[in-house]
């Protein structure tokens, strides 16, 4: 006593991998620009 | 009682306000996805939509955010109500019906999907429940290039479960 510890197999684990790719939408060109700032300048 | 300053996020009952601007709705939109408030997310998706009924981003933000939020049965309907709208769900529907446990539905849903990364790894999925073995580690085998995190974990599970566990060793050194 005690007894040793004994590996038991189990069920291999499975991942919902498919989840990661349930993405949002970019909503960048939906939301109002900011005023004249860094980036719009350069894509002028 | 004083009013909360951030009551914009309502719609407004009296009808001599203008509904807020859809610029702003979106701000506000991508503020509560960036928090992960899906609930709040889908209820501005909803406010978009009164305003503008069938734009493709607020359906698909609404979409994601109830799936997100794990109501998969509103996310489900939500994606039959918007059938009459050109763009394609087929996607996320065939992840909500995986969700409910409709294995055949969903394969039949992500058959009219091009492949790619993503339905791929959701028909090996699906074909994992299945028990459809052989299907599913072709799947992963065609995947072992695409960099995808923890794929080794299911494709280990894929072997395992097909009785070629002998060969997991030599899997995991290959995607090394």
């Amino acid at each position: 006593f005690p007894p040793a510890f004994q590996a038991t197999p189990r069920n291999p684990i499975v991942l919902d991998l498919a989840y990661n790719f349930i993405e949002f939408p970019s909503l960048e060109n939906r939301m109002k620009k900011d005023k004249k700032g860094f980036i719009s300048r350069l894509w002028r | 009682m004083a009013p909360k300053p951030k009551d914009k996020l309502k719609p407004s009952p009296s009808s001599s306000q203008p509904p807020p601007a859809i610029e702003d709705l979106f701000t506000s939109l991508s503020k509560h996805i960036q928090r992960s408030d899906f609930e709040q997310a889908a209820k501005v998706a909803d406010q978009v939509l009164s305003i503008a009924p069938g734009d493709e981003d607020a359906i698909r933000c609404k979409v994601v955010a109830l799936i997100k939020d794990d109501r998969i049965e509103d996310a489900l309907s939500m994606i039959q109500s918007s059938q009459k709208v050109p763009f394609d769900f087929g996607f996320f529907k065939a992840y909500c019906l995986y969700r409910q446990n409709k294995l055949d539905e969903a394969l039949e849903s992500l058959k009219r999907q091009e492949g790619n990364s993503a339905t791929m790894l959701l028909e090996s999925q699906i074909l994992y429940r299945l028990g459809k073995m052989d299907a599913c580690m072709d799947i992963y085998q065609k995947l072992q290039k695409s960099k995808i995190d923890s794929i080794e974990i299911n494709s280990v599970a894929g072997l395992v479960a097909s009785g070629r566990a002998s060969e997991v060793q030599r899997m995991l050194d290959t995607l090394r």
